[in-house]
């Protein structure tokens, strides 16, 4: 029992943090529908900025959001207007495509420069941890985790009370209607993309204050947010969290219980059941 | 077997959201005549068509095909039980030709062997033979109309539904669609019901009319009764004119 | 029968050259190893473009089908000593229901292509996973197929020459699919489905049912061909549930030319080939240059020739034909 509940209490906390990964495509995906397949990959390549911004700069992990964040926004931005504008007026097919070789490109440049070793950093200043009776909790996940809920907070008043971000949920919910009112879809659609990239710079830093790095990690990534997507459907930011803590719990108690192996198997299968059972997500109003 | 509606629509209701786009709507068709779905715009008839045709599924009610339930089951059913429709908006296939698109149809009857001929029949009813190889996209607007009711009743149905297949055509070509129905019913034997704005076409080859106005359906008649029906005009007043 | 026959020309020279060239590199293996390695690939991006060009689906789970066609055909050779002959059509059934049971809800009306795809990709994954952890059909370490000098049994040769031919066949088969799907009821179903999917399902296309065909007659494919993999390799691994062939597939089938039922082949010539001497001259330290070459040719492609590489070999084919019909 107590096993189950360690693994819960760690589940939540890695929860916040994929939610706020599946907040970022779920914004892109929601504006534009297209699936970024590249967004673990984007993740992997937030760590590993994380990594070097804080080693080349001597600067504490979590400070280096700093500097990653623009990082990754730009980043995003220069995708969507190199990459991805000019597919959208072709077949749905290619469209898959330029993301799936995006997601290819990121991973085998990962695994050519910095080859299959993983690159880990020293502890930053969230290290520690707190014993709350028979259970121990990591600092860096805690702050992880609270870091990863204020973000998602943000993001929804961002998207609530700013005018780029009511452009961005006008143009999901009606193009052609935000079109009319004057917003210039290519511009929140690249907006939209930035952002979305930029939340990864936030949740890779966080993940750097208690992970290693590894260009594989681009798939786990993946998978996980896509899985969370569909669990949470479109139009809920708080749906989105709270999936994220529905599979965050899953994985933890897979691995925890049963085998560490089996933490893809889980969330995959969570996937086919929501898609096949509630293709709308349990949250989604699409 | 003879007072058998053909088509049967029981107290069918669709919403979205808060918006209550048909609301207990009832009627039928019997075979062998024209039935005009008139009404202003936003009035609901897309939808009552879409929601028939399985696009939609109603919230509501019931709509019964030849005695088949067909409520909210999957399109290719229904087509494969005789009902097919053309859309408002066209809804081409732009990367296929002509006789392509007719061949699709064909097929939900037809078997591989005897598919040509049906197209080349189809393609000559319709006055489509110069334009079989020509890609749909290429098309002016009266001879897409015209490829989009040519693939529809290459299914060979029995009730064929037409939505707004009117709109936007001149004097010439709407005479021209008006003759080429007229004789879809004789020659190819099928029921229309077809979704109108265009008053001539209304009037001129309807047997009866059903009219719709914010969903609901507010008179129901011949020409004559609903041309003069109060309600109707009323409905369509400040909106439009009865021509 | 001399027009048409015109027409076969160029396919009947390829036919003979592909059949000849074995001969050719008789005294070099390495050659001989390229040459089955891109017939398989050819032959594996060629059974995509049915679920890919055709269906519109970006499937990423060739290495799932491929893995279960080897699993499923080795395990009954090493276990039962049944032939693959057998064991690959048992391999290809397998393939099929495991893609059905995928497709089934993905291909409903109106859900988006993209969660089959993802769908697709995740597939591989776990059956790796799945195959890793279960010890008594899988498990960490290679499960050897018996070795046999020149077998027709056991599909077992010192050659690889053999292999080529068989490939070669199942090759020509796949092209053979193609071609009849495309020009036949299910190709125009699929085709139109593509082009407006509610226009298409108004006229009587069952989307899900025409889909899963397409899907199934793909995966039956790739599970044979994993049957031939096995005894190829001489072992079978969990690794066989690869999303590394399952992209490289899935590229070749797109930079092929989606729907174009040579591209692939060409695709595969080019980039296989090019992969390969990569490998051969560079070696394993930069073992993933030839996958971002891969994907900048994507990336590429889709941009800038959408209708891929294949299409410069179909207007140089129509060149050709109607040259051949005006003599």
């Amino acid at each position: 029992m107590e096993t189950v509940v360690q693994n819960m209490i760690n589940g939540i906390m890695m929860g916040c943090i994929y939610g706020l990964i599946a907040l970022g495509l779920s914004i892109i995906f929601g504006v534009m529908n297209i699936v970024n397949f590249a967004h673990g990959d984007f993740v992997m390549l937030s760590m590993y900025c994380t990594f070097w911004v804080s080693s080349l700069m001597s600067v504490d992990t979590v400070a280096t959001i700093a500097f990653t964040l623009p990082l990754l926004f730009i980043f995003g931005i220069l995708t969507y207007y190199l990459i991805i504008h000019k597919t959208l007026r072709q077949k749905y097919i290619t469209q898959i495509a330029v993301t799936v070789g995006l997601m290819t490109l990121l991973r085998a440049l990962a695994q050519l420069i910095w080859k299959a070793r993983p690159r880990a950093l020293p502890d930053s200043i969230v290290r520690g941890t707190i014993v709350l009776g028979q259970y121990t909790i990591m600092l860096s996940r805690l702050s992880s985790a609270l870091v990863s809920i204020t973000a998602i907070l943000l993001v929804s008043l961002f998207m609530a009370k700013t005018w780029p971000g009511r452009a961005i949920r006008a143009t999901s919910d009606d193009l052609d209607a935000a079109s009319l009112m004057g917003v210039n879809y290519k511009w929140t659609f690249a907006l939209a993309f930035g952002l979305g990239s930029a939340l990864t710079a936030i949740a890779g830093a966080m993940l750097m204050t208690f992970q290693q790095v590894d260009p594989t990690m681009g798939l786990r990534f993946g998978l996980l947010s896509f899985c969370i997507l569909a669990l949470a459907g479109l139009g809920s930011t708080v749906g989105l969290l709270i999936s994220g803590i529905i599979v965050g719990i899953a994985e933890s108690l897979a691995m925890g219980l049963w085998d560490p192996r089996a933490r893809s198997l889980v969330i995959y299968v969570i996937f086919v059941l929501v898609l096949w059972l509630r293709p709308r997500g349990l949250f989604g109003r699409k | 077997m003879q007072d058998q509606p053909l088509l049967s629509v029981q107290h069918l209701t669709k919403s979205f959201g808060s918006l209550i786009a048909v609301n207990d709507v009832s009627f039928a068709i019997h075979r062998d005549e024209v039935l005009g779905l008139i009404g202003p715009n936003g009035a609901g008839k897309t939808t009552l068509f879409n929601s028939v045709t399985g696009l939609y599924k109603p919230d509501k009610g019931e709509v019964r095909f030849k005695d088949h339930n067909i409520t909210g089951i999957e399109p290719y059913r229904i087509c494969k039980l005789g009902m097919s429709r053309t859309f408002q908006v066209s809804r081409a296939f732009p990367t296929m030709t002509v006789a392509e698109a007719v061949r699709v149809g064909a097929y939900n009857r037809h078997e591989e062997r005897e598919v040509e001929e049906q197209v080349r029949r189809m393609l000559t009813f319709f006055q489509l033979e110069k334009f079989a190889s020509k890609k749909c996209e290429d098309l002016g607007l009266a001879l897409l109309r015209r490829v989009e009711i040519a693939r529809a009743v290459a299914t060979e149905p029995e009730l064929l539904l037409l939505d707004e297949s009117a709109a936007g055509l001149n004097a010439t070509e709407l005479g021209e669609l008006m003759d080429m129905l007229k004789s879809l019913r004789t020659d190819q034997d099928i029921t229309l019901c077809i979704v109108e704005h265009v008053m001539k076409m209304v009037m001129g080859i309807c047997d009866r009319i059903v009219v719709l106005d914010y969903g609901e359906l507010i008179a129901e008649g011949n020409p004559e009764q609903i041309s003069s029906n109060e309600r109707v005009i009323e409905a369509y007043l400040g909106k439009r004119a009865l021509q | 029968m001399k027009p048409g026959f015109k027409k076969l020309l160029p396919l009947l020279i390829l036919l003979v050259v592909a059949l000849a060239l074995p001969f050719a590199m008789l005294s070099n293996q390495y050659y001989l190893i390229l040459l089955t390695t891109v017939i398989l690939y050819a032959t594996l991006a060629s059974a995509w473009n049915i679920i890919g060009g055709m269906a519109g689906q970006f499937d990423l789970a060739a290495g799932a089908y491929l893995g279960l066609g080897a699993f499923t055909s080795g395990t009954l050779l090493i276990r039962w000593n049944i032939t693959p002959w057998i064991g690959m059509i048992a391999g290809g059934l397998i393939a099929a229901a495991f893609a059905f049971l995928v497709g089934y809800p993905l291909f409903r009306f109106k859900v988006r292509e993209v969660w089959y795809a993802l769908s697709s990709a995740a597939l591989v994954m776990v059956l790796r996973v799945v195959f890793m952890m279960w010890e008594q059909v899988g498990g960490p370490t290679e499960r050897y197929i018996p070795f046999y000098d020149w077998s027709f049994y056991h599909l077992r040769f010192r050659s690889y020459i053999p292999y080529y031919y068989l490939i070669l066949i199942i090759l020509i088969i796949t092209l053979w699919l193609n071609h009849r799907i495309r020009n036949r009821k299910l190709g125009y179903y699929l085709l139109a489905l593509g082009d407006n999917e509610e226009a298409a399902e108004i006229l009587g296309v069952d989307a899900r049912g025409s889909k899963l065909k397409a899907l199934m007659i793909y995966a039956f494919i790739v599970g044979v061909l994993g049957g031939v993999y096995a005894c190829l390799y001489g072992f079978i691994h969990p690794n066989f549930f690869s999303s590394t062939i399952s992209l490289e597939v899935s590229i070749l089938g797109v930079v092929g030319g989606v729907g174009i039922t040579y591209g692939p082949l060409l695709a595969a010539l080019i980039l296989v080939s090019g992969r390969e001497l990569l490998r051969a001259n560079v070696g394993g330290q930069l073992e993933s240059l030839y996958l971002v070459i891969y994907a900048i040719v994507l990336i590429v492609i889709a941009l800038f020739r959408p209708q891929g590489i294949g299409s410069l070999l179909q207007k140089a084919w129509e060149k050709l034909t109607t040259r051949a019909a005006e003599e």
